[in-house]
């Protein structure tokens, strides 16, 4: 049966390669007599909009068939399998876009720019593993999301980080979606598609630098799982965050923990509780203690945080095109009678003036400068509860997935003795 | 699914692990076949070898030796096809070896999740979970601390008042007149206009480029207290030209004289159908195709088709059908000779032909443009380079006086001329800062000033006609634009499917009147009279607007699209749908339908109109519809 199943899946994506074929460009490319042929663009064309709505429905499908196979059949094979096909669907078909890790750029653009229309395919990429993380877990990382499936194949011989490098690190893709929203809301790049690592190579053309920054990225994966993942990226928080709430998340353990630690090292990603005995605790009065300094200097941190971002506003506006053309133009007033750059010369071609340019430039920094103070805040907030979190000492006494971190990959389900109401012995080795 | 179930989904171990290993051997041999052959590429110079280094040297002493001369042509050739295989080769290879290094991380990754482990617990390694806790807390501090720290020195190292920088240039940008480059006079006018500079104590210490601003715009002022012209009335009024009258009683060009949409004929039939032959004088079938309007000068029509390899104009009695003349359009100095890659509903033959009466001028999509005298003999011919054009070049030519305008609104450096109508020498010519157009020039003649009038994202502008200089600009429309303007009373109307329809006030400061975004259009072009306007979109919505206010007075959908353009005749308006149909209804405020006759045959191209006679180019035949048959 699954074997069949595989069948059917592999014939449905081969099939899929011919209905581009009838996506018809509403303007044909023309020929030229020179024998030109157009260089091939580093974006992926357009879909056709039937070929939208198939993409929502395989993500629904593969969302669904993953959930089940880890939470129903706790089947790591299953998950390997589903992560071959959306690397192949997801990864190289759909070339990668519109992936829900860049998505919510698109959301937060549509929320800041009134004229900026989002299709609903980018709406539901964005919502619908949300959603799935809030009831089960973050079973979209474990085998739908291209980006975090391809990484885990590279994944040969990993090697355990300590847990406190871990911590520090995880704070990073904060920053990351800090920095991705205010430029997504000042309408200046979506940052988090220009400096996708594997882009490059489920379209096989990117820049050499990202050719090398996604090799490297492999490279690092087949020590540390999911570098990316874990320590860059942005839409991971939002699943971070929802996965924490979820209900019906996978467990180790299929019945009650035995302790027996056989799992306690199988997640490559560190995504595992381990018990905490009460003996380690510290002096009651000590943790209120700093627990209430944590509570008081979250307010403080979000206003250094602030101020510090919002400081910083304007060498992060320089990245916005515009204002960059204006430093140039304002710098080198006379580059405007020369023919240097693409910039200048579309600057030209608008029939916009100086005037206006440098008007909207000053409006953008003005709103670098705002956002700023939010982006700098919420980050402020998120170390000065990163901080809080970790005053607190919790009891435990199971092996437990961190809901939050835990890619659901059910790699540690393997580990686990336990079947179901009775204990399986192993003599396995090797 | 637990370790011991694997076996029974029937994973075969040691298949996979071969997998893995014979992938591994092949992905390493394909990476290095792949890393030589790309070694070689670079080593190798196709234009630079030895070999050929050395014949060329013994060619340049001896350079009469032809069958040197070949063998050097023929190792060029295959030096440059080995190096574009190899090129080949690498891109092959290194699909290849993509492809085998997946199918040995697959089998691997099989192989681990299958393959029972063996979890060693090691006692020592205890953690501590205070420990973990405040060594991150440490250096979490330590590193938002650090952020902080960078961010604060870059800040203070880059900081230099962005803000108040730019709003202080722009303020001085404003007004400062070295912003007007000294060698582009176009852009002078229009920045001058843009901000509506128009007091000239304003800009009278501007020096001597705001000097120039001043001047167009006391132009304009002129203009705008000259008379206005009322187009849709043919008057002798005095300062139109008298070949302006002359061309009046003709109908010379796209959408007539001046390319205004108004036929001054009389007479015109209301009645025919083509299945039965009413009313129809004559058709005939022109030997190519061509998607042009016919234009017609005392008892000659002309036409123009094309293929991609042959170009014809014809020459047809109006009154008969008779085909006069063929003139066949080759031979051209710097023609490419075969038309470009256009696509099939623009062709080679869009542009409609312009006559003056003593030459018909025809341009093709290939850049040839031609004038032929009335008996069909060539008087001047050149090539205007390949318009790097997508779908093919569409726009018409005009006639006026002595000199054939043409706008060549194309990829590269596009640009309006104007051709001695004499000699096709050229007489100005303008460069233009915009995209691709496939919308045709509209002249609006007054008293003292004669202006040609293109629209192309994103501007509408006026041209002098006497020296190409720009009069005047407005960016108000964007895309591909298709339509040409419509002019009344003053007003110029342009508009684009996607974009908006605006009204411009021509006169002093040009400026937009009013706008409107309902119903727009891609092909058809609007047409004018003193108080109305009609615009007429591609899906087949007529509206009439009240020219000086834009207010809708009524729309009115009818069964099929319109390519083909309205033209005003009578206080009628004749429009022809894609089907054939044409319907004419009045040019009032109030719609009120007075015929609808069919051809019977397709029709994109504008009609053309002679005193008592309607000629329509359809997709096969020209038909000639006049009373009395």
């Amino acid at each position: 049966m699954k074997k069949q199943i595989i069948v059917i899946l592999f014939l449905i994506f081969t099939s899929l390669q011919f209905t581009s074929v009838f996506a018809q460009q509403r303007f044909p490319k023309p020929e030229f007599e020179s024998g030109h042929t157009q260089p091939p663009t580093l974006k992926p064309e357009a879909r056709a909009p039937i070929l939208e709505y198939l993409d929502i429905v395989v993500l629904l499908v593969s969302l669904s068939l993953v959930t089940w196979l880890v939470l129903k059949k706790r089947s790591r094979i299953g998950v390997l399998l589903m992560s071959i096909f959306s690397i192949a669907y997801f990864g190289f078909f759909r070339e990668g876009c519109v992936c829900s890790v860049g998505s919510l750029q698109n959301i937060v653009l549509a929320i800041f720019n009134p004229g900026y229309h989002i299709p609903i395919s980018v709406l539901v990429f964005f919502a619908v593993p949300l959603l799935f993380s809030l009831f089960y877990g973050r079973t979209f990382c474990a085998a739908v999301c291209p980006l975090g499936a391809i990484q885990d194949f590279f994944l040969l011989r990993p090697v355990s980080m300590k847990a406190w490098v871990q911590s520090v690190l995880g704070v990073i893709p904060y920053i990351y979606l800090g920095l991705s929203i205010l430029y997504a809301a000042t309408s200046t790049d979506f940052v988090i598609c220009r400096y996708d690592p594997f882009i490059g190579i489920f379209r096989l053309n990117a820049t050499f630098m990202m050719f090398v920054l996604g090799g490297a990225f492999l490279l690092i994966s087949m020590f540390i799982g999911r570098p990316y993942c874990r320590f860059l990226c942005p839409y991971g928080v939002l699943l971070n965050l929802t996965s924490r709430l979820s209900k019906k998340h996978l467990t180790i353990t299929p019945a009650a923990c035995i302790q027996c630690r056989l799992c306690e090292d199988s997640c490559p990603f560190g995504a595992i509780n381990k018990p905490v005995p009460a003996k380690v605790a510290e002096d009651r009065k000590t943790i209120i203690r700093r627990y209430s300094w944590m509570i008081i200097l979250i307010p403080v941190l979000m206003f250094i945080g602030g101020w510090t971002v919002a400081s910083f506003h304007e060498t992060l506006a320089k990245v916005n095109p515009k204002v960059r053309l204006a430093s140039i133009i304002h710098e080198n007033p006379t580059i405007l009678d020369e023919d240097t750059s693409i910039d200048i010369d579309a600057f030209r071609s608008s029939g916009k003036t100086r005037a206006e340019l440098f008007t909207e430039a000053a409006d953008i920094v003005s709103d670098f400068y705002l956002g700023g103070w939010i982006s700098g805040a919420f980050l402020g907030l998120v170390f000065g509860l990163t901080l809080t979190k970790l005053t607190i000492i919790r009891y435990r006494i199971d092996y437990t997935p961190n809901k939050g971190t835990c890619f659901s990959c059910a790699r540690c389900v393997d580990y686990c003795p336990v079947v179901k109401d009775k204990i399986e012995i192993k003599t396995l080795k090797i | 699914m637990s370790l011991v179930e694997h076996k029974k989904i029937g994973v075969n171990v040691k298949l996979w692990k071969s997998i893995a290993v014979i992938a591994g051997v092949f992905a390493f041999l394909i990476c290095f076949l792949v890393i030589a052959n790309y070694i070689q590429i670079n080593r190798l110079d196709p234009v630079n070898t030895e070999a050929i280094n050395t014949l060329v040297k013994r060619l340049s002493e001896n350079p009469n030796d032809e069958a040197l001369r070949n063998e050097i042509r023929a190792l060029d050739l295959l030096v440059r096809k080995a190096y574009f295989t190899n090129q080949w080769q690498v891109r092959a290879g290194g699909y290849i070896l993509l492809f085998s290094i997946a199918v040995m991380l697959i089998a691997i990754q099989i192989v681990r999740t299958t393959t029972p482990i063996n979890p060693i617990i090691d006692e020592s390694v205890k953690e501590n979970d205070q420990v973990f806790k405040k060594l991150s807390r440490k250096w979490i501090s330590i590193g938002g601390g650090a952020i902080i720290v960078i961010a604060l020195v870059l800040t203070f190292l880059t900081h230099d008042k962005l803000e108040k920088t730019f709003k202080e240039a722009a303020i001085i940008a404003s007004t400062d007149a070295p912003e007007l480059k000294e060698d582009t006079p176009n852009r002078k006018v229009s920045t001058a206009i843009t901000e509506e500079s128009t007091n000239e104590d304003e800009v009278a210490h501007q020096g001597s480029d705001a000097q120039l601003n001043v001047k167009v715009v006391v132009e304009n002022v002129a203009i705008s207290e000259a008379p206005s012209e009322k187009t849709t009335t043919p008057s002798k009024a005095s300062g139109v030209p008298d070949f302006v009258l002359e061309a009046r009683k003709n109908f010379p060009s796209f959408r007539g004289a001046n390319s205004l949409g108004v036929a001054y004929q009389k007479n015109i039939p209301t009645n025919w159908d083509g299945a039965s032959n009413q009313n129809i004088l004559w058709k005939v079938k022109p030997n190519l195709k061509g998607y042009n309007s016919p234009v017609i000068w005392g008892d000659k029509l002309f036409l123009t088709g094309a293929n991609k390899q042959t170009r014809e104009v014809y020459c047809y009695n109006k009154n008969t059908g008779a085909l006069l003349w063929t003139k066949v359009v080759d031979k051209i100095p710097g023609s490419p000779g075969t038309g470009p890659d256009v696509s099939e509903d623009t062709g080679q033959a869009a542009p409609t032909a312009t006559t003056d009466g003593k030459n018909v001028y025809a341009i093709f999509a290939n850049g040839d443009i031609i004038a032929i005298d009335m008996q069909g003999k060539q008087v001047w011919a050149k090539n205007l380079g390949l318009p790097q054009n997508h779908y093919g070049h569409a726009s018409s030519l005009l006639v006026y006086g002595d000199k054939v305008i043409v706008q060549y609104d194309q990829g590269k450096s596009p640009k309006v001329m104007a051709l001695s109508a004499q000699t096709g020498d050229e007489l100005w010519s303008t460069p233009r800062q915009v995209k691709i157009s496939w919308a045709s020039p509209v002249i609006i003649d007054r008293e003292n000033q004669t202006e040609v009038i293109l629209i192309a994202d994103p501007s509408i502008a006026g041209y002098d006609i006497q020296t190409g200089k720009e009069l005047w600009k407005i960016d108000c429309i964007y895309g591909e634009v298709g339509p040409s303007v419509a002019y009344s009373d003053g007003i110029v109307f342009g508009l684009n499917e996607y974009a908006s329809l605006v009204a411009i006030d021509g006169g002093n400061s040009p400026k937009v009147l009013w706008e409107d975004f309902d119903y727009l259009s891609d092909v058809p072009s609007p047409v004018a009279t003193k108080d109305l306007l009609f615009v007429v979109t591609s899906y087949g919505v007529v509206v009439c607007h009240n020219a000086k206010t834009g207010e809708k007075y009524w729309e009115h959908e009818f069964d099929n699209g319109f390519y083909a353009s309205p033209i005003i005749v009578e206080d009628k308006i004749y429009l022809i749908d894609r089907d054939g149909i044409m319907h004419i209804y009045k040019a009032s405020k109030e719609f009120e339908l007075i015929g609808e006759p069919a051809l019977g045959e397709g029709v994109v191209s504008s009609p053309a109109f002679a005193d008592g006679q309607v000629f329509v180019r359809a997709e096969d035949h020209l038909f000639c519809i006049g009373k009395g048959n």
